[in-house]
Formats: C-alpha cells, structure tokens, sequence
C-alpha cells in the first residue's frame, strides 16, 4: 500500500470516534452508570444513529489527551535528542500529567 | 535578410534616414563635413523615393542620378562614414541598393586617393555585405575600429580585401546593374586573396558561419565518444537497482539519436535496422565496438543506433526488474495491512463477553490481556490463534504474553515504521522478521477472554495510532505499549471522576456537564478556552454540529438544551 493511502487510512480512523469501544469501556469500568442522554439526539436530524452526545465529548476528552501525552513526550525525546520516542520518554510524560 | 530586402528595406531604411538626418553628426576629425551634407542631401534626395514605396531599381535610378551629380561627393562622405561607426552602418544599410551603382565612381575614384578610395571601397563593399546578409554586421563592426583609426591602413586593407571578397560573391549573386566596373575592380582585388568559403555563407546567409564540412568530423568523433561511452553506461544500467536510472540512460540516448537522424537517409535505413535488433540488446554491443573500426561515417551511424538499442532495451529490462520487487513489497504491504484489518474485525465481531472477567481480571491481567489482544490485532494470518493463546495464557504466564505481544508489537511495529522510511526497505526487513514472529506465540490458549479484549484493544489502538500521528516522531514498540497503558489509566480516571461528578449532581446519567467540568478540571477548558473551541478544534464537522448547539430554520436549536 502506498504510503498515501496509509496516511489517508490513519486520518479516517482518527476521525472516526470508536463509539462502540468508548461505550464499552465505560461499561465495563462502570457497569452501574448510564453513559447520557442520547434519546433525543438520535431521532433529530442527523442520521448518526446510536450516536450519542457524550461519547463526542468523551471521545474529545481522550483525544486531548493522547494530543497532550504526545506533545510530551515528543518533547521528552527532543530533550534527548533522540529521533525515536522511547518508553521511558512516554512514562515521564505520563507520570507529569497524572502524578 | 536577403528575401525580404524589397520589403523590409523601406522599413527600416526609412528609419535609419530619419535617424541618420535628424542626429547630428559628430564632427569630423577630417574636413569632410561638406561631403557628409552632401551625402545627406543625397540620402534625403533618396529617401522620399523609398518614403514612395518605390522599388531599389528605382531608387538606383535615382541613385544614379544623385552619383552622377556628386560622385566625389559620396566618396568624401563615406571618407566621413568612416570616421563613426554606427553612422557608418547605418547609412550603408541605407544605401544598399544605390550602393552598387556608387560603386562604380567609386572604383572609377579609387585609383585617384590610394587610402581615400580605399576607404570609401571599402565602406561600399561592407554596405553591401550589411544589404545582404545581418550576420555580416561584424565585418563592417570590425571595419569601423580599424577605420577610425586614421593611421590604419593595413588593416583597412586586409578588412577591405575581406569585404570585396563578399562582395563579390554579392555582385555575383545580384545582376548586374552597370557595375562591370566596380564588380572586375572587386574582382580585381579578390584574386589577391581567396575566400572559397564566402560564396557559400552568400549562398546561405543564414548559415554564414556554419561551413557544413565540420560536421562530418565532429560526428565521427562524437559517435567515436558515444561507442566508448555506450560501453560503460550498460554496466551502471545493471548494477544501479533505482528505476530512476531509465530516464537517465534513457536521455542521452536522446540526444544521440537526434544529430543522427538528420544527417541521410541512410542513417535512417540504419537506425531502422538498428532497432529491429533491438531484441538481441547484448549482441549488438559486441557488434558496436567492432564495427566502427570497419567504417567511418555510416558505421558510426550504425553503432550509434545500436547502441541507442542496446541502451534502451538494457534500461528498460533492468527498469522492469527493478521495479518488480518494488511492486512485490508493496504487495506484501498491502497484505499485511488487509490481515490485519481483517484480524480486527474478526475480533470485534466475535464480540464482548463475560464482565465477569473484567471484574476478576481488572487488575494486572488486563493490561497483559490488552498487550496480548492487541498484539493479536496487529498481528496478520493466525492472528485469531495467537490473540486466544494470549488470552488464554495471561493468567498462566504474563510474562510469555508479554513477550509474545511485544513480538507482535515488533512486526506492527515495523508496519507503523514502514511509511516512514522506504517501502521497499521496511517491507523487506519485516518480511523476514513477521513469518519468524508468527511461529513464536504457542497456540494452547482458550477463546474465552479474547473478545472481550480485543474490542478494547482496537479501541485502544485507535488512540495509540492518534498518539504516534500526534508525535510526529517515530516510536519504538515499548513506547506504544507504553501508550497502551497510559490509556489505560486515563480510562479508569475518567470513568471515575464522571461518575463522581455525576453522583454529585445526583444523578445516574453522565451528562455533558460531567464532562465538561471534568475538563476543567483537567486544565483542558479555562475561562479563555471554552468547550466549544475545542469541539471546533480537533473534532471533524459532523460531530462538532452535534455538539454545538446551532440555530436551525423553524426556530429550532440543535442539538437541543
């Protein structure tokens, strides 16, 4: 495959929120919890259907932070003067934003 | 030059006579500025009959009158030519049709003033060789230095002589318009000097300064070069393994071919059966240097277009292999990407199971289960198989799972790093590297945990592609892991402090407001950034009307609030 449609393949899966797997997830770390109101939305206009408004934020919220966490250790690796991203890089990223 | 004199003539003619009466002229050195009035007069005599549109017989008519009113006249005026260069050419342009019939007083005062008529002779001639050819702008040029100076005579004389030779070849080429004098006078002086080559560049203005002789020698010698050269190149051809190198090869095959074709037809009839053999391209090599010894020019013609087969026929040949294994990695690319999309989807649709599991497992099996699912997602062919033997065998040995999805996460890893470097190189080193990786996971695992896994694991793997694109960087596969495992983390957080937000505000149901809280708490959403911004920043259109409220037609608002 050429290196086009890699890329090309990448944008639409990154465009694409996994509604599903966010759904799941939130499923099963919070089985009691409903994740919102979706109701309404679905019947509106858009023919997104079983979409639901939370999981948009949500999967926001996760795109943030994956931006973020990379920004950091991509700053971590050009501290270093590497040109590749190593673990250690990623942790400290990691252990920044968390604690 | 010649061709369009009738026509062209008038143009500029006229022009240079405006010019010519309208500047001044520079003061001579010599007392001929009479003369000069006086050969303007003439010019101006002269140039309301070209204004006309009269023809050059007329205008030699005219001239002729004008000659025979004031012959020393012109003799002195052109003694005044001399003296400045662009005027000097300017009128012999302008003069060129009653120049040859000056010439005749001319050569009749020649043997009067020996330099003076010299001179004038010589200024005629060089007006003549301007009328004919534009090219032969450079002898009068060279003329005027020579003739400014006053003490040169000699090399008046070597131009005059230069000159005369020209016009000779002028007077031969024009008919005669009484000028039997002046053309045996030039004649007179060519004999002196022999000029075979100016009758020919006469003949052919546009081709003054190219004797058509040369050429034969320089092709000889460049095919000579082109069969020494033709040897070398067929070995980079093949040892080079770049396609690129066609159009190299291909390019001075070109360039040779295009000075042959002209030449005659019989290089044609040569190249013709140069290319029929082209099918036995390694042949004709032998044959190229062996023949030009043979024969001169049409051997050389020949070996020029053998080797112009040979050439291309080798460059296309080692093209084609080239490109081949080119093409077969990027096959296999292709089908690495397919099984593993493939994989994907056959993980997901075998669908989540047992949140039983999840409860049991949460702990440090589900990040080995999450490794293992998602070095199965990756993996292409028996990635169904070793995802269950991951599963299976995380509670057995998490240390062999980790292994085996750190090896799995090695090929995919080689799969994130072939768009980065060459294709062809990435493909071929993770060829060999994914049929060993393949063989390592052991298979005696159950499909138990596997579906619930690997929905999570391609989840996940969908943020940890968005963090390698957002890091721009290339990553190694424990950072991926790594990844992985932040993700984790971030998961169990975010579930937890929605739900600790919802709870807050009573409720069961995570709202937007949870979540936007939960980002300002993160830091995400200030006072400055608002949610909405960051809706409009990273997420495409379709969701960003879903999230924004917008007015609609009907005095509706959607989404509603």
């Amino acid at each position: 495959m050429a290196l086009s449609t890699i890329v090309s393949q990448r944008k639409q899966i990154k465009r694409k929120a996994p509604r599903g797997f966010l759904k799941r997830v939130f499923k099963r770390k919070k089985p009691q919890l409903r994740l919102e109101k979706s109701g309404d939305l679905l019947v509106r206009f858009h023919p997104f259907s079983g979409w639901e408004w939370g999981t948009g934020e949500v999967h926001l919220n996760c795109l943030l932070f994956v931006h973020r966490l990379a920004e950091e250790s991509r700053t971590n690796a050009c501290a270093s003067k590497c040109r590749v991203i190593n673990k250690e890089h990623v942790l400290a990223a990691a252990k920044k934003s968390r604690g | 030059m010649a061709d369009h004199n009738p026509d062209s003539d008038s143009t500029p003619r006229t022009l240079l006579r405006r010019v010519l009466d309208t500047a001044d002229p520079r003061t001579p050195r010599r007392p001929r500025s009479a003369r000069a009035g006086a050969r303007r007069a003439l010019l101006e005599t002269a140039s309301p009959r070209k204004l006309s549109g009269q023809t050059r017989t007329i205008a030699r008519g005219r001239s002729h009158g004008a000659r025979s009113v004031g012959r020393s006249a012109h003799i002195q005026a052109s003694g005044h030519l001399e003296e400045q260069t662009p005027r000097t050419l300017l009128k012999n342009i302008l003069l060129t049709a009653p120049e040859s019939s000056i010439l005749m007083p001319e050569s009749v005062v020649k043997p009067v003033p020996a330099p003076q008529a010299v001179q004038p002779s010589r200024q005629e001639s060089s007006c003549g060789s301007l009328e004919l050819q534009l090219p032969e702008l450079e002898p009068p040029t060279t003329l005027a230095p020579g003739l400014l100076a006053p003490g040169r005579r000699k090399q008046r004389l070597r131009l005059s002589v230069f000159q005369q030779g020209v016009d000779q070849g002028l007077s031969l080429s024009q008919e005669p318009q009484g000028n039997a004098d002046a053309s045996s006078l030039t004649r007179s002086l060519n004999l002196t000097f022999a000029t075979p080559l100016q009758p020919q560049s006469v003949q052919r203005p546009g081709l003054a300064r190219r004797p058509p002789a040369r050429r034969a020698v320089d092709v000889g010698a460049f095919l000579r070069d082109l069969r020494d050269t033709s040897l070398a190149p067929p070995n980079i051809v093949l040892e080079d393994t770049q396609p690129f190198s066609q159009p190299m090869v291909g390019s001075p095959n070109v360039y040779h071919s295009l000075p042959c074709t002209p030449h005659t037809g019989a290089e044609d009839a040569e190249q013709a059966a140069g290319r029929k053999t082209q099918s036995s391209g390694p042949g004709l090599q032998k044959n190229s240097p062996g023949k030009p010894a043979q024969f001169l020019a049409g051997e050389a013609e020949e070996v020029n277009a053998f080797a112009l087969g040979f050439l291309s026929t080798s460059s296309g040949v080692s093209g084609e292999d080239e490109v081949e294994p080119l093409h077969d990695g990027v096959e296999e690319a292709e089908k690495k990407m397919e099984e593993e999309g493939v994989s994907v989807s056959e993980m997901e649709a075998t669908g989540a199971q047992g949140p039983s599991r999840v409860e049991e497992a949460e702990g440090h099996t589900e990040v080995t289960e999450a490794e293992g699912s998602q070095g199965t997602a990756e993996a292409d062919g028996p990635g169904a198989s070793s995802g269950d033997e991951d599963a299976s065998g995380r509670a057995a040995s998490p240390e062999s799972a980790s292994s085996t999805p750190e090896s799995l996460q090695a090929r995919r890893h080689h799969q994130f790093l072939e768009p980065a470097p060459a294709p062809g190189a990435a493909v071929l080193s993770s060829e060999p590297a994914e049929p060993l990786l393949v063989r390592h996971p052991p298979r005696p695992r159950t499909t138990g945990p596997r579906p619930r896994q690997d929905p999570h694991k391609a989840g996940l793997s969908h943020y940890v592609k968005l963090f390698s694109f957002y890091a721009k960087m290339p990553m190694e596969r424990k950072a991926l892991e790594m990844v992985e495992k932040c993700l984790d983390k971030y998961f169990q957080h975010l579930c937890d402090g929605l739900e600790v937000f919802a709870a807050h505000a009573g409720r069961k149901t995570v709202k937007p407001e949870d979540l936007e809280l939960l980002m300002r708490r993160q830091g995400l959403v200030t006072d400055q950034v608002s949610l909405h911004v960051l809706v409009e920043r990273h997420l495409p259109l379709e969701y960003r009307q879903l999230l924004i409220p917008c007015a609609y037609s009907g005095n509706s608002v959607f989404p509603a609030q």
